[in-house]
């Protein structure tokens, strides 16, 4: 009896807390909606651990739908019905753990829970024909048996690879015609090609397969398949596990497509050449539902998850000599090639879509982990700031720069809706800082406004000496006369830094050819982290790793491309000029060129 | 969105709109949240401001009350006025809503305190 008493206090004593510090409303009448008052993503409790729970104690319920929240140390089970909610809550209220401690786990009725449901505004891209059950659960077997080599022949970082008719090779993105492999593609493959014929498509044979298999936490990394090694279909037919690929264009458009096991996935036209896919390194993917809404189709990202199995992916492709033909393009390599300097505006606006604005969106989370600190020099200029004047910090990122300071206006702007929601929460009680969502190059800010602007680590982003100097210009723009700027890039001359690895500039400086990447005709070369710049245009990986209890574990990686302009001495300085600055000081620092800047 | 951030908005970047300013406010979720008062800041900060257009942003959103339509010198000296200055420039905030270009109609949501000036290529000057 104590012991009941003991846990209805604590139950309504966490309803209180729940009420007064996160506005979430308990009630003492039943419905299908129940929190975990001490359990959640914050706490380490997973979805994982209650459905265990259920299935252990041989409750007769549907498994409900869990909503966890980051960073926070409560969750909400949407159960089918009240009923099945009531019997969770009368079996484990005060009696299920809520950690490894024995702490136990309380909960309360809510009439409402939080929605994450993302709804996903564009269509599939076209080209793209998803043809589920393609397979029978047979022949997903026969397949798995024959393609499950040793995993210890090949091993391509994150992922186990095997090829077949040629070898693809991975520096250059294409096979080597002259050289093909002994082992084709397995006859057992050839129902395949008959049965696309039966649906009416006829695509022929293929001449060249990639087999890689995926464990549970594995991804590939946003591509498209290089244009002109490979004709106009690519078939990909998964096996043993359903898969979320998500699909980028240029123009923004983000999709996540649900990929099940036994599909056979077809890729033509703008699919094959014009949006890059990619597979995020998870352990489980995200429910994707369709719903019908005023009678449109709408493709819902739902807060629940799946847990991913082992996936094996069977890519076939053609091969083809000469030039692409295609008509798209800001992904094809065979475009005239062009400087980097002079990009056309579109073409330098989808570079940095692809290349800097997705990738900020998608390493947000991660970016915050490993750069938490601000510079010393960006830090000695802040505190520098008279009593009274208005800062702006575009591109402010997760708003590390901003300081604790409540005598100065600080307007933090960014691009990255995912990085500008961390600098929100950041400069939580800074009395008046504020964030907006905005562009450097169109910045909705009124001209002459500003007493100070800071752009750290923005303007090597920007393409184009066009687009560079338009930012800079904007930086002028709002500036009051008299206002100064800092402006800090990246500088190509790394030698004077930490940025570079002994050990690995030697290695490097021995190895073969390097990676290029073409993006609206302009090859990019992806760079060697660690290692001295070679050019001023190019693509640095970012690798995604998974953060599991606070520390950065060593699991798989993802590898996102960021694009760079990395400065020469002097190139800062004269952008200012020609924008029209006078420069005060400029100087290099920790692998940076930066520039104070005053407006005249 | 805080007053002091709206005072300098604009959509003056759009194609066809020549001023831009200032921008109507259509504010479903108005949140008070206490900042320590700073007479000397907030005295630095009015003479920085289009003293109207906050004026007029302050009562759209129903905190315009007791804030004087013109500003009158001296007012450094009147420290009624200065808390009053605060509490809109700094307490208040837009948590969810929209912008308003005068001009074009063109909106801008403000979602979770963040006005998102985002603008399509298509629609830049
Ligand atoms: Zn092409």
């Amino acid at each position: 009896m104590d012991e009941e008493k003991k846990t209805e206090r604590k139950r309504k004593r966490f309803a209180a807390r729940l009420k007064s510090s996160k506005g979430i409303t308990c009630t003492e009448v039943p419905g299908p909606n129940l929190v975990l008052c001490n359990g959640g993503q914050a706490t380490g409790l997973e979805k994982s651990a209650i459905f265990s729970l259920i299935k252990e104690n041989g409750i007769s319920i549907t498994l409900p739908k869990y909503i966890a929240e980051k960073g926070e140390t409560y969750s909400f089970l949407v159960f089918n019905t009240k009923e099945d909610a009531l019997l969770f809550y009368n079996t484990f209220n005060g009696k299920a753990k809520a950690d490894n401690k024995g702490t136990p786990l309380y909960m309360n009725f809510v009439e409402t829970v939080p929605n994450k449901d993302i709804i996903c505004p564009h269509e599939n891209p076209k080209g793209l024909l998803l043809l589920n059950d393609f397979i029978t659960q047979e022949e997903e077997k026969a397949f798995i048996k024959l393609f499950d080599w040793n995993p210890e022949c090949n091993n391509l970082k994150n992922r186990l690879v095997k090829h077949f008719g040629y070898e693809f090779r991975y520096g250059s993105n294409d096979v080597d015609l002259s050289s093909p492999l002994i082992e084709k593609i397995p006859e057992e493959c050839d129902i395949l090609w008959k049965r696309l014929e039966e649906k009416g498509f006829d695509v022929g044979v293929p001449d060249q397969l990639t087999v890689n298999k995926y464990s549970p936490g594995q991804g590939i990394p946003s591509h498209v398949d290089k244009h002109s090694p490979f004709g106009g279909t690519i078939l990909s037919l998964s096996l043993g596990s359903d898969v979320v690929m998500d699909w980028k264009h240029h123009s923004g458009k983000y999709v996540p497509t649900l990929v099940q096991a036994r599909s056979l996935l077809v890729m033509q036209d703008e699919a094959r050449y014009d949006w890059q896919h990619g597979i995020q390194p998870r352990t489980w993917d995200p429910v994707i539902e369709n719903r019908v809404e005023n009678s449109t189709k709408i493709k819902v990202i739902t807060s629940d998850t799946v847990p991913r199995e082992t996936r094996i992916s069977l890519t076939f492709r053609w091969t083809r000599s000469g030039p692409c033909e295609c008509e798209y393009k800001t992904l094809c390599d065979s475009v005239e090639k062009v400087s980097a300097d002079n990009l056309e505006n579109e073409v330098a606006s989808n570079l940095e879509e692809l290349h800097v604005h997705q990738v900020y969106e998608q390493i947000a989370g991660h970016f915050s982990t490993t750069r938490h600190k601000p510079w010393p020099k960006v830090v000695e200029f802040m505190q520098g700031v008279p009593p009274g004047s208005v800062v702006m910090d575009l591109g402010c990122g997760n708003g590390k720069n901003i300081l604790r300071r409540d005598d100065i206006v600080q307007i933090a702007g960014e691009r990255s809706s995912g990085l500008l929601s961390e600098c929100k929460e950041h400069i939580h009680g800074i009395g008046a800082a504020d964030c907006v969502r905005l562009d450097l190059l169109h910045a909705m800010l009124r001209d002459n406004t500003a007493d100070i602007v800071i752009c750290i680590a923005v303007i090597h982003h920007f393409s184009s000496q066009a687009r560079r100097l338009q930012a800079v210009s904007t930086i002028h723009r709002l500036l009051r006369k008299g206002g100064r700027a800092l402006i800090t890039v990246w500088a190509k001359d790394q030698t004077k830094s930490n940025y570079l690895l002994k050990s690995k500039q030697d290695q490097v400086n021995e190895t073969q050819a390097e990676t290029q990447i073409t993006v609206g005709g302009v090859n990019l070369p992806v760079h060697e982290n660690r290692t001295q710049f070679k050019h001023q245009d190019l693509l640095v990986p970012w690798k995604l790793r998974k953060v599991s209890e606070n520390k950065l574990s060593n699991n798989p990686e993802n590898t996102l491309l960021r694009y760079y302009h990395v400065f020469e001495e002097g190139e800062l300085d004269e952008l200012c000029k020609q924008a029209n600055f006078t420069i005060e000081n400029s100087f290099y620092e920790e692998g940076n060129w930066c520039v104070v800047c005053k407006k005249k | 969105m805080k007053l002091i951030t709206h005072n300098m908005l604009t959509s003056k970047c759009l194609k066809g709109v020549m001023t831009g300013y200032p921008l109507a406010i259509n504010a479903t979720d108005v949140k008070v949240k206490e900042v320590d008062f700073n007479p000397e800041f907030i005295t630095r900060v009015i003479p920085k401001l289009d003293w109207e257009v906050l004026w007029v942003a302050a009562n759209s959103i129903g905190h315009g009350e007791g804030l004087p339509k013109t500003l009158e010198p001296k007012f450094e000296e009147d420290e009624d006025l200065l808390k009053r200055v605060h509490k809109v420039l700094l307490e208040v905030e837009v948590e969810e809503g929209n912008l308003t270009c005068p001009e074009s109609g063109r909106q801008f949501p403000i979602s979770k305190g963040i006005p998102n000036m985002l603008l399509t290529e298509a629609e830049v000057q």
